[in-house]
């Protein structure tokens, strides 16, 4: 193909209209697509990946949202947080004998005059949030990204112009008619050349912030409409980086008129005003993993060398931040790779909560801090929850519907997969829980135990899988949330841990994102091994129960994993066995 | 009418039969009207009463002179708000089509199918239908002497002057397969067409009847999930299922308007609704007055009709992983208005639409969005996805109301009934209950028979029998109880968990309660009434108040809750059956303590219970090593793979209903028989040769629990018959759990004493002569009125000489002392002990 005659960044619509018209000019029937792409789609991949086009697409931030023009292309980071449901539109019609589309459109842009035909098509609509508890680390930093941003406004606006000068179709976005708005923002355009001046597009900025979901800043919220994805592709909770077009919110809808409304006025969209929510049609999207927010992301293999020395870093840090407590950080260095990997029924094999012991009220504010602040720079999503009589009577963990809006509301519990949760118990006093602190409790209880957490859809209740390491701080053994593993803090030292450099840092991150990606498998002869030891001990003590056994197993995975390496060995079971009998031993 | 009658073949560019794929590709806003108002055409000549404006009027008059004109299908278009259907209908009729006269076929619009065809096709249907073992009285012509069911079935509306008949889609798909599939690709033309002809048909029964009537849909072959419903669905009929979550108030939508002139008081004619819209007459009707907008609504006067909008939503069944339920909108008329409220699980048949949506209330323009409804025409109220409520476990009551439940589906009841011919059903069976729980196959075992359940009896005489099953679970900490329990709650119809802790007497049986807004005294139903024909768990029932404990003994034999208080006098049924678990006294299992000591429940209590487990962790390297193959692999291999040959939840949820719902198993003599003898044999076995103590090891109330197990497998293999395998397994089952139990611990054997009265044969044995020695001890060594002596003492000395009795602790002394006391032969002070 020559060289497209739009600019993908700043009138991505343009290449929608242009192979739309070529589908049709090549003789395609309008009603095969059946919502199907037409072309359209590999033209944008090609464009953002093989020609790595990606790094230029402006990220959709409060800061950048300001900058950002309607109709232009963006990339959205955020998590799936409800699901609204399925829209029907008008994806293909006819304006006199030319066929328009709809598609990654609002609104039509001629009146769809009713004689024409018109083909019927669907979309999806997903409500996304920033990731709940995303560390500032994993955020662009502003500075740089203001400039890019800049930059590329200018240089997009001068394309755009060019490209509208010699464009030969028809129309170009902005002629949308009746609507009034692009028409006040054209206008803003031509008397100001400050990228400020558009003044829907500060709307969205401002009421943005305001209208906040406020954990986390770095990205407004977004209703992502998603166009031929199978539904089984996206899940509740998952993260995603949508890239896709910037609608403005130009049209104010009023449903309220029509005799039908009063009861139709569920329409998921209303609840999500536009000048609030932006609107993006997305073209292509991809899951995210924990990975994909490292800084830079090296692609380093991680080879078993490498992982030992990062491991051994790290592990002295850790041991330095729990006050010299050896043990204490081999568990947490475990506890944080942990991963539900597997789950049989109702059991999630995998995790490894931890609960840390003999947390007195003056050690939590040494170390408990101190604790805080590493997990928050070493992981992207981390979460604390201050457990207290009054926390759990009045807050509400489990999202729920909420029909009267037709939303999802959020809780505190719905939480991104591979989220970090610490519970800090020893602030919890004596006191009555109400009915709503109980149920919290279960809530809590369950997550630990089956890593589930159940949303309120009011006439039932669903269990939605999590996958979240849960660390507990408590003064002596948690009753509310059962842990996987005991472990008593004994620190020796308070010492200051040594600063670390940003580059330390970031290995640290990488090698905790990494090593817990790894797959792992098991000898032959190793499984016997195993299970001959666990045959042992389960002779030895009969209060060893099967799910004892099942976190010996998984202190064993996560321990061959933390040195990089894909099958159990004996030396690492043996070190497993190790820890254990250390940790009973301060069990007693 | 003849332009209105114009077949549209003329949206031919695209191609001519893509409504197929997108029937709604016409019209913009609801292409239905339009199409609707074509096939209205048969109506001016088919009759020229009423028409069908089905979802709107029901009770219009049947001679309104609207039906001339092709208007717009008489306010059928109420949902459309008046949007560019007028254009489309101007444009369109603007005559681009060609004008046909009426000795031509009309066809509906758009399609090939011919309306003329279709008349005869639903006059057939509704003459001739039989149920199909009547004939096959299908040839038009030949009236049989039989009425056709719809025949019945109208004139069962008429006398009881109903205004709607429901019509069975799999009678109309049985009978003209053609026919059904037009009605579920074009309802709206051959409902309206259905409609007319059933008119036809009224009239001819009964001439003067006033009625509309309208025909109502329902059980199509074929139900949609609320998630597949798409483009191409619209304009279809669809069924489907869900549960309703909101309904909006009743909303009079007008059907009929009167305008009254200001001036000279003239009334105009009713003026019907048109596309959604009335227009009001620019100037007076009459004559004389023509006095210029002066016509005023005449609110009383106008006719109103009943509508609701209704939010159903995806039941949890069918929302896959990871997923948020789906909602979808109903629209009600008339008397479907207030069938369902919030929570109900409904089937919904209807017709799937979708109207576009306007910008302003102002402006023409409409968004590219639709909203999609549901034009309902049926809803039939489906029970909770579990296990079925109302399952007939006692048959009297049971088989009346059998009818509006639950049709299962035919290749369901094949699936079920094939898993049930195999061979190895009850092996299936237990290995797909908590699979993963491991072990403890003898207790899923009984599990299993008590979600089957036995059989209830009711004798003339008013005594009754029940048919569920009891079972308490005994055991170690950590030995998975509370997770089976949880399990069978989730499995359960009408399943209660609740924890003996938490649990108080009136939690569990009913409480009187103040309602709050009437003041009333009202009756509130705890745990066990709730789980009425249910499974209550009690989680922790040795930790349960004794006075909560004790309510239990009405509800497990009696079956019945009675209440006295605050002046209500009432005995409510729990026809449940109690599942309990419950920890050692103290803790473990102390196997040196018999098992009345260990669980330390009261016998009267324990002998409810039909079987009573003991799970014991037991050191069994065995065991152990399975346990440990099974975690190993659990951690490191795929778990999918290692799971076998077990159904899904699903399955033995309904495998389960539809047993207890279908099967009732009857003892077949040669399990009677078996039943006596085994009986017998267990009652005999208490007296040992060369013994004399007697020891009880069956009682009549185990003869009744074997009859409950050995129906209960009968039901597994959804036979009808219990045969003598059962009665054998029964025995079986019973043993086991006995063994563990009941069994004497000092002696080896089966003692039904222990459970009723919690004292072995042998301890008493063991006890008299502990006492014969201490009385002969006291005897020799003390005199009347002579020094005291220490109980301690006492004690050395009797295991200084004693012989016969292995071992005496001090309480066990203490207790014999009591009773010598009782006796009058020694009196105690404190520690020391003398002769009186």
């Amino acid at each position: 193909m020559v060289g497209p005659q739009y600019d993908f960044l700043s009138n991505p619509l343009g290449a929608v209209r242009s192979t739309f018209d070529t589908a049709i000019a090549s003789g395609t029937d309008p009603s095969s697509f059946e919502g199907r792409d037409w072309g359209a789609l590999p033209l944008f991949r090609r464009f953002l990946f093989d020609q790595s086009g990606i790094s230029q697409v402006p990220l959709l931030t409060p800061t950048s949202i300001r900058f950002l023009r309607p109709h232009t292309l963006v990339r959205y980071r955020g998590m799936i947080q409800d699901m609204p449901g399925n829209e029907f539109y008008v994806g293909a019609y006819k304006d006199g004998s030319v066929w328009r589309t709809n598609k990654f459109m609002d609104v039509s842009q001629y009146p769809i005059c009713s004689s024409a035909d018109t083909r019927i098509w669907e979309r999806r609509l997903l409500y996304c949030v920033p990731v709940p508890g995303l560390s500032p680390w994993t955020e662009v930093s502003a500075e740089e990204f203001g400039n890019l941003s800049m930059d590329w406004m200018s240089d997009s606006r001068e394309k755009r112009r060019r490209d509208e000068e010699s464009s030969d179709a028809p129309v170009s976005y902005d002629e949308v008619q009746d609507s009034p708005n692009s028409k006040r923002m054209r206008e803003g355009e031509d008397s100001s050349t400050s990228p400020h001046s558009s003044g829907a597009a500060t709307d969205i900025a401002s009421s943005a912030t305001r209208s906040g979901y406020d954990i986390g800043s770095n990205s407004p919220p977004c209703l992502v409409k998603v166009y031929d994805s199978p539904e089984s592709e996206m899940k509740l909770n998952d993260i995603f980086e949508f890239v896709g077009i910037l609608t403005s919110p130009e049209l104010q809808e009023d449903n309220e008129d029509s005799d039908l409304s009063n009861g139709f006025s569920e329409d998921p969209l209303r609840h999500f005003p536009p000048n609030q929510v932006p609107r993006l049609h997305c073209f292509i999207h991809r899951k995210l993993g924990i990975r994909d927010f490292l800084q830079n992301n090296p692609t380093v293999e991680p080879k078993p060398d490498l992982v030992k020395g990062i491991r051994e870093a790290l592990l002295r840090h850790l041991t330095a931040i729990l006050g010299n407590d050896d043990v204490t950080s081999h568990f947490m260095l475990l506890h944080l790779l942990s991963k539900v990997h597997a789950r049989d029924n109702d059991l999630a094999v995998g995790k490894l909560s931890l609960n840390l012991t003999c947390f007195k009220k003056e050690a939590v504010s040494v170390f408990g801090k101190q604790l805080t602040l590493v997990l928050k720079n070493l992981l992207p999503f981390t979460f604390c929850i201050p457990l207290t009589v009054e926390y759990l009577n009045t807050v509400s963990l489990a999202p729920k519907k909420n029909y009267d809006t037709n939303r999802l509301e959020t809780g505190v519990l719905q939480l991104a997969e591979g989220s970090h949760l610490i519970v800090d118990e020893t602030k919890l006093d004596a006191g009555t829980l109400n009915s709503v602190g109980v149920e919290n409790c279960r809530l809590l209880k369950n997550l630990m135990e089956l890593q589930q957490v159940e949303y309120d859809f009011k006439y039932y209740k669903m269990d939605m899988k999590t996958d979240t390491q849960l660390l507990i701080l408590s003064e002596g053994k948690s009753n509310i949330l059962p842990a996987d593993v005991i472990v008593p803090f004994h620190p020796s030292s308070s010492s200051c841990p040594e600063a670390v450099t940003a580059e330390v840092l970031e290995a640290w991150r990488w090698y905790l994102a990494t090593v817990r990606q790894l797959p792992h498998s098991i000898e032959q002869e190793m499984q016997k091994e195993v299970e001959r030891d666990l045959v042992a001990a389960r002779q030895e003590d009969r209060s060893l129960g099967p799910q004892d056994l099942s976190r010996l197993l998984t202190m064993g995975r996560l321990m061959s994993l933390s040195y990089g390496e894909t099958s159990l060995s004996l030396e690492h079971w043996q070190m497993v066995k190790e820890l254990e009998r250390l940790r009973r031993q301060r069990l007693q | 009418m003849a332009s209105d009658s114009s077949p549209n073949f003329n949206n031919g560019p695209s191609s001519p039969d893509d409504s197929l794929s997108s029937p709604i590709g016409n019209t913009f806003s609801s292409p239905g009207s339009r199409r609707r108002r074509r096939s209205s055409t048969p109506s001016a000549f088919a009759t020229p009463s009423e028409r069908r404006s089905r979802f709107a009027s029901s009770e219009a008059t049947p001679t309104a002179p609207r039906s001339r004109h092709g208007v717009g299908g008489g306010g059928r278009i109420p949902p459309t708000p008046t949007s560019t259907t007028d254009d489309a209908g101007a444009s369109s009729d603007g005559g681009d089509g060609y004008d046909m006269d009426d000795a031509r076929p009309t066809f509906v619009w758009g399609t090939s199918i011919s309306v003329e065809d279709v008349n005869d096709a639903i006059h057939r249907f509704l003459r001739d239908f039989r149920e199909a073992s009547s004939s096959q009285g299908d040839d038009d012509g030949l009236h049989l002497h039989t009425e056709g069911k719809y025949e019945k079935l109208i004139r069962q509306v008429i006398e009881v002057e109903g205004d709607s008949l429901d019509v069975n889609a799999r009678d109309v798909f049985d009978h003209d397969p053609d026919l059904y599939t037009k009605m579920v690709r074009y309802p709206l033309e051959v409902l309206a067409i259905f409609d007319l002809v059933l008119m036809n048909m009224v009239s001819r029964l009964k001439p003067m009847f006033e009625k509309h009537i309208q025909t109502r849909i329902f059980n199509l072959k074929t139900s949609t999930s609320m998630r597949n419903l798409n483009p191409s669905d619209i304009e279809r009929m669809v069924s489907l299922k869900g549960m309703i979550i909101r309904c909006s108030s009743i909303i009079p939508e007008i059907r009929e308007a009167i305008f009254r002139c200001l001036v000279c008081g003239f009334c105009c004619d009713p003026i019907p609704v048109e596309r959604g819209r009335i227009t009001e007459p620019t100037r007076c009707l009459r004559e004389e007055c023509q006095s210029r907008n002066s016509m005023t609504l005449v609110h009383n006067r106008c006719r109103f009709a009943d509508k609701q909008i209704v939010r159903l939503q995806e039941t949890p069944d069918q929302i896959p992983e990871g997923g948020t339920p789906h909602t979808v909108s109903l629209l009600l008329h008339d008397k479907l208005v207030d069938t369902g409220k919030p929570g109900d699980r409904v089937e919904v048949t209807g017709i799937y639409r979708a109207m576009s949506v306007r910008v302003g209330p102002t402006q023409r323009t409409v968004k590219s969005l639709f909203k999609t409804y549901i034009d309902c025409l049926h809803i039939k109220k489906t029970d909770k996805s579990r296990m079925q409520v109302e399952d007939s476990m006692d048959i009297d009551s049971g088989s009346g109301r059998n009818e509006e439940e639950v049709i299962f589906e035919e290749e369901k009841v094949a699936r079920l009934k094939e898993i049930s011919k195999r061979p190895d059903v009850y092996e299936i069976l237990t290995k797909s209950l908590a699979p993963n729980i491991w072990e403890l196959d003898d207790v899923k075992k009984g599990l299993l028979c008590q979600l089957f359940g036995g059989n209830a009896l009711k004798l003339a005489s008013g005594a009754s029998f029940r048919g569920d099953i009891n079972i308490l679970l005994v055991g170690d900490p950590g030995t998975s109880k509370s997770q089976l329990l949880q399990y069978i709650h989730k499995l359960s119809p009408r399943g209660i968990y609740t924890s003996g802790r938490g649990s108080s007497a009136v939690g569990l049986t009913a409480y009187v309660a103040k309602d709050p807004e009437t003041g009333e005294t009202v009756l509130e139903s705890g745990a066990l009434v709730l789980s009425d024909r249910g499974i209550c768990c009690i989680d922790e029932f040795d930790k349960m108040s004794e006075n909560a404990r004790s309510m239990l003994h009405e509800v497990m034999e009696q079956q019945t809750v009675s209440i006295a208080k605050a002046g209500i006098i009432a005995s409510l049924n729990a026809r449940t059956s109690v599942l309990a678990c419950a920890n050692p006294s103290g803790s473990r299992y102390n196997p040196r303590l018999s098992v009345i000591d260990n669980i330390h429940l009261p016998p009267t209590l324990l002998s409810r219970f039909d079987l009573i487990y003991l799970i014991l962790d037991k050191a069994d390297e065995q065991t152990d090593r399975r346990l440990a193959k099974h975690i190993v692999s659990l951690h490191f291999d795929n778990p999918e793979n290692i799971e076998q040959d077990v159904l899904d939840l699903s399955t033995l949820t309904d495998y389960v209903s539809y047993a207890r719902k279908h099967i009732h198993p009857q003892l077949s003599d040669e399990a009677a028989e078996e039943l006596t003898r085994g009986y017998v044999e267990i009652r005999k076995r208490g007296n040992f040769p060369g013994s004399s103590k007697k020891v009880i090891t069956a009682t009549p109330r185990q003869i009744e629990s074997l009859i409950r197990l050995s129906e209960a497998l009968a039901r597994i293999r959804f036979s009808e018959w219990v045969e003598k395998n059962d009665v054998t397994e029964a025995f079986r089952l019973l043993e086991v759990a006995m063994q563990q139990s009941a069994t004497d611990h000092s002696t080896g054997t089966i003692d039904m004493d222990l459970i009723t009265t919690g004292v072995s044969a042998s301890e008493r044995i063991r006890r008299e002569s502990l006492l014969q020695a201490t009385r002969n001890l006291i005897m020799e060594k003390m005199q009347i009125g002579g020094p005291s002596m220490r109980l301690l003492d006492l004690l050395e000395e009797l295991k200084k000489q004693e012989t016969g009795v292995s071992e005496v602790h001090l309480n066990d002394l203490r207790n014999a002392i009591g009773t010598l006391a009782t006796e009058g032969f020694v009196t105690m002070h404190g520690d020391s002990l003398k002769r009186s």
